[in-house]
C-alpha cells in the first residue's frame, strides 16, 4: 500500500508535466510566427535606429550610436511635425471628450427613437478614415465646397471672398481636427455611454433628495461616477490621435503635419531606416509615457474607490 | 499554470535571441553586399552584354519577367506573344500600381532577388537605378545609332549624368492647352507663346470675372513639375556642372516670382490651385471654369466627349510657353524600361528592350493603352497617326523636341519634398521667392 502510494501523484506530476509540454509544442507555431514578424522586427528598428541605414546610399552603412537621435533632436522638421501632432491629439481629443460627453448624457435620457439614434451615430465612425479624409477634402474644396457655399449663404463670408482652406499646413491641423472630431465623437460617446449605464440611479435619487440640480448632480454623481471610463476613453484616442497618418495624406503633401507622417516619408520614400527607426522609437517613448500616466492614474482611482 | 507562462516566455526569449543574432549584423549586409557589389556591376554591366547577340539563338527559351504600370488590363498579351514568336523568349509581364512600383523594385533589389528581369523606369528615379546599382549600365551596350532614334525629351529623361539607364518606351511632357471660347471672349485670337504674354492675356481675362488660369500646386510632385517647366522657360538651371544647385539664381527665381505674382498680385490664378493635383484641374478645365491650364497628355479623347466634358469642340493643345530665346519648354514625364542588375536573363531582356524600340511594340503600344511613341519616325508614320483618336496627334507630339527633365539624381525624391514644401511657403505668401529658394538649397545641400 505504501509503496503504491506515491506513484500516482507522480503520474499525475507526469501527466501534467506532459500535457504543458504539448501545450507548449501547439503554442510553439505561433510564437515562432509572433516573434518574426512582430517582436524581430520591433527588436530590429531598435538595433537600425543605431546606424546610418540609407538604402538609397548602399555603400556607406555604418554604426553611428545615438547620432540619429541626437541629429533628430536638432532637426527642425522633426519638431514641427511634434508641435502639430500635440496640437492636434489635445485639441481633437478635448473636443470629442466634451461633445462625447453630453451626446452620451442625451442618450442616456430616455426618449421615442433613443434605440435608433444610438445606432445612428456609430455610422461617422464607421466609415474608413480614408473616407472620411476625401469626403471632408471635398467639402474643403475652395469655391464650390460645402464649406464655402455654406459661409457664402450665410453671409459670413463676403462673396468675393475665397480662402483656400487648406493652403497652409499651420491652419490645415485645424480642419483636420474638425474632421476627426466629426468622425470620432461617436466612439467617446459609446464609451461614456457605456459607463454612464452603470451609473446606479439611487445615486441620482439620493442626490435629488439632498436637493441637488442638474448641475449638481453632474458634478457630484455623474463626473466622478464616470471617472474610469473618461481615463480609458482618453488614454485610447490619445494613442490613437497620436498616430495620425492617414487624413492627412489626403489634405496635404506636407509631411511636417504629423510625426507619422514624417516618419512615414522617411522611411518609405527616402528609404532613411536608420532615421526613420530612430523617429518611431521617440514616438513610442512619449505613447509609452503616456501609457504610464494612464496606468498611475488608473490605479489611483481604483485606491480611492 | 504559472510554469506554463514561465516556459512559454523562455521560449519566446530563446526565440528572439536566435532571431536576434542574426539581427545586428542585418544592418549591415546591404553595405556588404552592394560594397562589393559596385565593382562587381562596372565588369557585369560591359562585359556581359553584346547588343549584336540579342538574336543569338541561345536565348530561346528563357523567360524574362517584367515589372511595370502601363497596362493595367494585360492589352499588350498579343504583341508579347508576337514576340515570342519571334524570338523564342517568353515574356511574363506583371502590372501593379505606379504607387507601389518603386518600393517594389527597391525590395528585389536590396533582396538580391532575381525574380524580376525588366522594370518601368519614372524618369526621376533614374540617378538612383544607376547610382544604387539597381539597373545595368546601357550607355555603351545600346549603339549610338540606336539611342538616337528617341525624341531627344524621351531619351534625355532616361539618362542620368550621361549614363543611359533604360530604354524609353513613351513619350510624355506636359503641354498647354486653352479653351478656345473664353479667349475669344476676351478678345484673344491666338494663344499666348511666352510667358509674358500668358500674363497680359490672364488680366484679360480676369477683367470678364474668368479665372485665366489653375495649377496643380497642392504641395507634391506636380508643383515641383510646373516649377521645372517655368524655370526651364526662364533659362535657368537646377544645378552648375559641378552639381551645386542653383536655381536660387536667375531663371529659377524669376519662375518663382512669376508663379507667385499670378496667385498673390494678378489674382488670375484659380485660388484653389494651391490645393490641386493635376486631375482637379482638369475636372475644373472640362468644367469650363478655366481658360488655360498646363497638363501632361491623356486629356483627350476625354475632353471632346460631350457626356465627360462641358468644353467638348471648344479647347485646343499647343506648345507650352518660352520666354525670351526660349521658345517652348515643358517638363518630362518619360519613363523607360530597364535591365536589373540581379538578373539572370539580361540578354534576353536586352532583346526585349529592341523589341520595345521598334514599332512593332510602339504601335500596339499607342493603339491599345493611349502611351505617345519615343521613336522620332513614328511621329510622321501614318499608320501611327491615323490610330490617333484625338485630333491633335502632331500638335501633342511636337512639345516633345522641346522637354526638361527634373533633377534626377539620387536624392531627388528628398530633395523634391523639400523643393515642393518651400515653394509652397512663397506661394501662399509666408516667404519671399528669393528666401524659400534659398532656404530650398540649403535643405539639399544638408542632406546631401
Amino acid at each position: 500500500m505504501a509503496r503504491i502510494s506515491p506513484s500516482p501523484r507522480l503520474g499525475l506530476l507526469n501527466r501534467k508535466r506532459k500535457d504543458t509540454l504539448f501545450a507548449i509544442l501547439l503554442l510553439l507555431p505561433t510564437v515562432y510566427v509572433l516573434c518574426k514578424v512582430f517582436i524581430y522586427p520591433i527588436y530590429q528598428s531598435a538595433v537600425w535606429s543605431l546606424f546610418k541605414y540609407n538604402l538609397t546610399e548602399p555603400g556607406d552603412v555604418r554604426f553611428i550610436g545615438w547620432g540619429n537621435y541626437l541629429e533628430l533632436l536638432k532637426n527642425h522638421d522633426f519638431w514641427v511635425s511634434i508641435d502639430r501632432t500635440f496640437y492636434f491629439t489635445i485639441l481633437s481629443v478635448a473636443a470629442e471628450l466634451v461633445l462625447g460627453f453630453f451626446s452620451a448624457l442625451l442618450l442616456n435620457q430616455s426618449f421615442k427613437g433613443r434605440t435608433f439614434f444610438r445606432g445612428s451615430i456609430i455610422v461617422p465612425w464607421a466609415l474608413l478614415t480614408l473616407v472620411n479624409g476625401l469626403m471632408w477634402n471635398w467639402i474643403y474644396q475652395p469655391g464650390n465646397g460645402a464649406l464655402s457655399q455654406l459661409l457664402h449663404r450665410a453671409h459670413l463670408l463676403a462673396p468675393d471672398q475665397n480662402p483656400v482652406w487648406l493652403g497652409n499646413s499651420d491652419s490645415i491641423m485645424n480642419f483636420v481636427i474638425l474632421a476627426d472630431v466629426w468622425k470620432t465623437t461617436p466612439f467617446m460617446t459609446l464609451l461614456l455611454l457605456a459607463g454612464m449605464q452603470h451609473i446606479p440611479g439611487s445615486l441620482y435619487e439620493a442626490a435629488a433628495m439632498d436637493g441637488a440640480g442638474f448641475w449638481k448632480k453632474l458634478k457630484h454623481v455623474t463626473i466622478p461616477q464616470l471617472m474610469p471610463s473618461v481615463i480609458v476613453a482618453v488614454v485610447l484616442r490619445l494613442i490613437n490621435a497620436i498616430r495620425v497618418y492617414d487624413i492627412l495624406t489626403v489634405f496635404t503633401g506636407d509631411p511636417t503635419t504629423s510625426v507619422s507622417y514624417l516618419t512615414f516619408n522617411n522611411a518609405f520614400r527616402y528609404f532613411y531606416l536608420g532615421r526613420s527607426s530612430a523617429m518611431a522609437w521617440l514616438t513610442t517613448l512619449f505613447i509609452i509615457l503616456l501609457i504610464v500616466v494612464y496606468m498611475i492614474l488608473l490605479r489611483r482611482n481604483s485606491d480611492t474607490d | 499554470m504559472k510554469s506554463g507562462v514561465k516556459w512559454i516566455g523562455a521560449c519566446a526569449a530563446g526565440l528572439m535571441l536566435l532571431s536576434g543574432c542574426s539581427a545586428a549584423p542585418t544592418g549591415s549586409p546591404a553595405a556588404s553586399s552592394s560594397a562589393s557589389g559596385t565593382a562587381a556591376a562596372e565588369t557585369a554591366a560591359g562585359s556581359e552584354l553584346d547588343w549584336s547577340k540579342i538574336n543569338d539563338p541561345s536565348l530561346k527559351g528563357q523567360e524574362i519577367t517584367l515589372l511595370w504600370s502601363n497596362d493595367k488590363n494585360n492589352l499588350m498579351a498579343d504583341t508579347f506573344a508576337e514576340f515570342t514568336k519571334q524570338t523564342g523568349i517568353k515574356v511574363n509581364a506583371v502590372s501593379t500600381d505606379y504607387n507601389s512600383l518603386y518600393n517594389k523594385i527597391s525590395t528585389a533589389v536590396m533582396s538580391n532577388s532575381s525574380d524580376i528581369d525588366v522594370v518601368e523606369m519614372d524618369t526621376i528615379w533614374a540617378g538612383q537605378f544607376l547610382k544604387g546599382n539597381f539597373a545595368v549600365d546601357l550607355t555603351n551596350v545600346v549603339p549610338p545609332d540606336v539611342q538616337k532614334q528617341f525624341s531627344p525629351s524621351s531619351l534625355e529623361s532616361v539618362k542620368y549624368d550621361g549614363h543611359l539607364v533604360a530604354i524609353p518606351h513613351f513619350s510624355s511632357t506636359k503641354h498647354f492647352y486653352w479653351n478656345t471660347e473664353l479667349l475669344a471672349r476676351a478678345g484673344i485670337d491666338k494663344p499666348p507663346v511666352t510667358w509674358d504674354q500668358f500674363r497680359e492675356d490672364s488680366l484679360k481675362l480676369k477683367e470678364l470675372g474668368i479665372y485665366a488660369s489653375a495649377w496643380s500646386w497642392k504641395q507634391a510632385e506636380g508643383l515641383v513639375c510646373d516649377f521645372v517647366s517655368l524655370t526651364s522657360a526662364f533659362g535657368g538651371k537646377f544645378f552648375d556642372d559641378n552639381g551645386k544647385p542653383i536655381f536660387n539664381q536667375g531663371g529659377g527665381v524669376q519662375a518663382l516670382q512669376f508663379m507667385t505674382d499670378l496667385v498673390q498680385k494678378d489674382k488670375t490664378v484659380d485660388p484653389a490651385s494651391l490645393q490641386w493635383t493635376e486631375n482637379d484641374v482638369q475636372n475644373a478645365f472640362a468644367a469650363g471654369k478655366i481658360a488655360m491650364m498646363s497638363n501632361w497628355e491623356y486629356m483627350y479623347p476625354d475632353l471632346d466627349d460631350p457626356t465627360k466634358s462641358k468644353v467638348a469642340g471648344k479647347t485646343d493643345v499647343g506648345l507650352m510657353p518660352g520666354e525670351g530665346g526660349i521658345l517652348s519648354a515643358a517638363v518630362t514625364g518619360s519613363e523607360g524600361l530597364a535591365i536589373l542588375q540581379s538578373s539572370k536573363h539580361k540578354e534576353a531582356a536586352l532583346a526585349f528592350l529592341n523589341f520595345v524600340a521598334s514599332k512593332e511594340f510602339q504601335l500596339p503600344f499607342f493603339q491599345k493603352t493611349g502611351n505617345y511613341p519615343s521613336l522620332n519616325e513614328l511621329f510622321q508614320d501614318s499608320e501611327v497617326v491615323n490610330s490617333d483618336k484625338s485630333n491633335h496627334f502632331s500638335k501633342i507630339v511636337n512639345q516633345y523636341q522641346y522637354g526638361y527633365n527634373r533633377p534626377n539624381a539620387p536624392g531627388y525624391v528628398t530633395w523634391s519634398d523639400a523643393l515642393a514644401a518651400e515653394i509652397h511657403e512663397a506661394l501662399v505668401g509666408n516667404k519671399t521667392p528669393q528666401a524659400a529658394l534659398d532656404s530650398a538649397v540649403q535643405k539639399i545641400e544638408s542632406s546631401q
